[in-house]
């Protein structure tokens, strides 16, 4: 698992690669509330590369945007793979967060 | 010749996920999975198996799970069996996949995956043992 940042017009793109699982996410947990902290409040979570996700990185995301929201800023997902999407779905997630299909796409959102 | 079982005895301690996934892996690739049921079965293992690793212990011992994978016809099958305090997943109240963000709470929301994902799951508990088994219909063996 490794996480990727690149800042572009002024919007955090974390880009997630490998799997994110129980084993995985409190890095990234770590490296989200970072920028959070930094005062990020336009963020988009690229999911290109990413294989695997399970409860546990769900966790992750909802705890970082319900933090966000306090101070009025989002999260967008993206490239998100079929089966990963499949994950959101039946979590219930896709109504937390827009789930848009490229980076470019995700920039529009702000 | 494809082996039709693979049995670990793995620590309490999430760091084994590697080895179990890798274990996996093989076995499905052996038999053809598609990456999907693949990536199904990954996930409903690991969400029991971690499950297991937070809720069933109330000591720092170390403990042993023992995580059987086998197929038999179109069923894979996954037998997880553990010294931990009585769970009965099943019986774990659905999450609320509904409600607004503010009160939305993560819990369970890996066995909620694991139902959708599997087919069949039965908890028996054996003496002072848990013992789930779950099933997945497979294609293309």
């Amino acid at each position: 698992m490794e996480v990727v940042e690149k800042k572009q017009n002024g919007i955090c793109i974390l880009g997630l690669l490998g799997r994110l699982d129980s084993n995985t996410s409190p890095e990234f947990e770590k490296k989200i509330f970072e920028v959070i902290e930094d005062g990020t409040k336009s963020l988009i979570v690229d999911f290109e590369s990413l294989d695997y996700i399970s409860s546990a990185g769900l966790r992750v995301l909802l705890k970082a945007t319900k933090e966000l929201k306090r101070s009025d800023g989002k999260i967008v997902l993206c490239s998100m793979k079929e089966y990963i999407k499949e994950v959101f779905e039946i979590a219930g997630f896709v109504s937390l967060f827009p789930i848009v299909s490229s980076v470019g796409d995700a920039m529009e959102e702000f | 010749m494809i082996a039709n079982r693979v049995s670990l005895e793995l620590m309490n301690s999430l760091s084994e996920l590697s080895t179990l996934g890798s274990s996996l892996e093989q076995f499905g690739e052996a038999l053809g999975l598609s990456s999907k049921t693949l990536f199904e079965i990954s996930l409903s293992i690991e969400e029991l198996f971690s499950n297991i690793i937070s809720y069933g212990y109330t000591d720092d011992a170390v403990h042993w799970i023992k995580v059987a994978i086998s197929h038999e016809d179109d069923m894979l099958i996954i037998r997880l069996e553990d010294d931990g305090i009585p769970f009965d997943p099943l019986k774990a109240e659905e999450p609320d996949c509904e409600c607004p963000i503010e009160q939305r709470k993560i819990g369970n929301l890996g066995i909620h995956l694991t139902k959708k994902f599997m087919d069949d799951m039965v908890y028996e508990r054996q003496g002072n043992r848990n013992i789930l088994t779950v099933k997945k219909k497979i294609t293309g063996t």
